[in-house]
């Protein structure tokens, strides 16, 4: 019992960093009716950036904002220019995916011919150990969901109680309808596409801070849990992804727990395809962005 | 001689992406399926091709472990990859049948690759985990090394001949118009009273077999079989030969896979080699697989040899990826 208890504690954790990751993930997809499978990648890119400065003497947590900064701004660009461009092309949606595979392999082995293939640290960095309630977790997993449930809480109440929130939810609900409204859909694009990428970097940089070691794979595994986090929650409702997070993460390291480790990710794989095969639309139902999914 | 082996090396190389890529554009170009898990039927089919000719789990001193073990010969062999390759590509093609986005499906088909690959390099007792499976051996052993690398050409040359002319089957005529209407219009298609989900799954197991005898081809040359040899990426330079040739085109195609193979990712090799890094030739291919996918789908959708359009009375239609 107590190993389950233990396995909850570390399926929170795990949860908080794929619900950072699937929340960015299902922004973008709102606002932009774009699968973006570079979201992998860009983890990566983050993941080394944290790496280049915590090598340099900067703090892990301050890393991590670099890490965000970085990534989030390099999401602009790349929606920029090579996304938004395509789609005004009229570029069909099935070969955007391919785009956004070829260009996350395009920026892995960037990555790889700079950094090397071999796996990196970032060293000591996860503190002393804490015990709260039956949990036993490192004081920078707790870091990391408090950021999390903070990041969360910012993000509900920029959605929820700002203009920009709104024209955000106005563009992702019916861009042609937001603009005729005088909305600046391109503009709350940009903005949307920081912040998800803000996220996807500071995910990636979290990620590294709490696992052991990492290579330039460790975004393009990170794909399986975020993306039926993702689907679980109903893929563009953000809400849905931070639930959908925490489902997938505690499920997979009780499993993990119980049986072979090796297989943790086979739980999330799990839930994404009898989601996928029993309810595509998510656990919530049918929002006005998800319906997109369906053809029909 | 080296230069002659190298020929050999780059005629089974594109023998087998040939078969590949055919059954990937059969899947993709013409059927419209985007099954970004195309590496995984071509991996079923090595691995079959694998524990049907190593004998036994213990032979070879028990170094690796594995299900199955059997010593069938060659053509069985190749065969029973086909074989696996179908049924694989099939159980693939039931993820894509429920009417989802098709950009939707791609994304879990890609999961579906990154999955499998993730459970058999985990699991050691299946298919000897991330290690692979090594010593499959050569069916031509007992002749001279030299004739047996161009029989291995022959065999591989005469896969190609068959594997086409069943290819043209199903891209040309009856056939090959209702699974280009599907493309195009699946509810059209049904209208019309095509088994839209029937021929689906006939078409993943017809591509499935092509990737799986391409596999079970492949590993019998080079004699070995591991996961890092279908990592989920080798999926997308099977379909940026499609792209870049020209999907749903049967010639566009296997000129794609003679640019994009053969002289681009062998052309890199020829880079001058910076000693501290040996990998970067291989990365460099990589990155310009990636490049030149995006640029076709930006500049050129329809590839270098576009399908051709059909040639009906009025308003034609043309299909492209962009």
């Amino acid at each position: 019992m107590q190993l389950i208890i233990e396995a909850i504690g570390f399926g929170i954790a795990t949860g908080a960093v794929i619900a950072l990751g699937a929340v960015g993930f299902s922004v973008q997809f709102g606002i932009s009716n774009i699968l973006n499978i570079t979201y992998g990648s860009l983890m990566t890119l983050a993941a080394y950036v944290g790496l280049l400065l915590i090598n340099h003497g900067v703090n892990a947590w301050l890393a991590l904002v670099l890490g965000a900064v970085v990534v989030g701004v390099v999401s602009v660009v790349y929606h920029r220019a090579l996304l938004a461009p395509l789609v005004r092309r009229g570029t069909r949606a099935i070969a955007m995916v391919i785009v956004t595979v070829s260009a996350g392999i395009i920026l892995q082995y960037v990555i790889v011919s700079i950094a090397g293939p071999e796996s990196h640290s970032y060293g000591e960095q996860s503190g002393s150990t804490l015990h709260l309630i039956g949990f036993t977790l490192s004081a920078g997993q707790v870091a990391i969901i408090v950021l999390t449930a903070s990041l969360m809480l910012g993000l509900h109440l920029l959605l929820t109680r700002t203009t920009l929130g709104k024209a955000m939810r106005a563009t992702s609900s019916n861009r042609t309808l937001a603009r005729s409204c005088g909305i600046s859909t391109d503009r709350v694009s940009d903005i949307a596409w920081l912040i998800s990428g803000s996220l996807c970097g500071a995910a990636g940089v979290a990620l590294a801070i709490t696992t052991v070691s990492f290579d330039f794979s460790l975004g393009s595994l990170f794909l399986i849990p975020m993306i039926a986090a993702a689907v679980l929650g109903g893929i563009g409702q953000p809400y849905g992804a931070m639930l959908g997070g925490l489902i997938v993460g505690v499920s997979s390291e009780v499993a993990a727990a119980v049986s072979n480790p090796n297989y943790k990710d086979v739980v999330a794989f799990m839930i994404l395809i009898i989601m996928l095969l029993v309810r595509p639309r998510g656990l919530f139902g049918a929002a006005w962005s998800t319906r997109r999914l369906m053809e029909g | 001689m080296a230069w002659e082996y190298y020929l050999v090396v780059m005629l089974v190389y594109l023998g087998t992406d040939l078969l590949a890529v055919w059954g990937l554009n059969l899947e993709f170009g013409v059927s419209g399926v985007a099954n970004l898990a195309y590496i995984v039927v071509v991996a079923a089919g090595a691995y079959t091709f694998a524990i049907c000719t190593l004998g036994p789990s213990s032979g070879n001193g028990g170094f690796q472990t594995y299900i199955g073990g059997f010593t069938l010969p060659f053509p069985l062999a190749l065969l029973a990859g086909a074989l696996a390759g179908a049924v694989v590509g099939t159980l693939i093609g039931v993820t894509g049948l429920k009417r989802l986005r098709q950009d939707y499906q791609a994304v879990a088909m890609l999961v579906v690759s990154l999955m499998v690959a993730t459970v058999v390099s985990a699991d050691t007792g299946f298919l000897n985990g991330s290690a692979g499976l090594a010593l499959i051996p050569n069916p031509f052993a007992d002749l001279d090394p030299e004739v047996a690398r161009w029989a291995y050409v022959a065999v591989v040359a005469f896969c190609c001949l068959i594997g086409f002319l069943v290819l043209r089957r199903f891209t040309t005529g009856p056939i090959g118009r209702t699974l280009r209407a599907m493309r195009d219009d699946d509810t059209a298609a049904s209208a019309a009273g095509k088994n839209v989900i029937g021929l689906r799954l006939v078409v993943q197991a017809v591509g499935g077999a092509f990737g799986g005898l391409s596999g079970a081809l492949l590993a019998g040359f080079i004699g070995g079989w591991s996961p890092s040899a279908w990592v989920y990426i080798e999926t997308l330079a099977f379909l940026s030969c499609v792209i870049v040739g020209g999907m749903g085109s049967d010639r566009g195609v296997s000129l794609g896979t003679l640019i994009i193979a053969v002289l681009l990712l062998q052309g890199v090799q020829f880079l001058p080699q910076i000693s501290s890094s040996p990998g970067l030739s291989e990365d460099f291919g990589w990155i310009i697989l990636g490049a030149s996918t995006i640029i076709f789908i930006w500049f050129r959708p329809q590839g270098v040899l576009p399908e051709r359009r059909p040639r009906y009375l009025g308003k034609s239609s043309s299909h492209s990826p962009g």
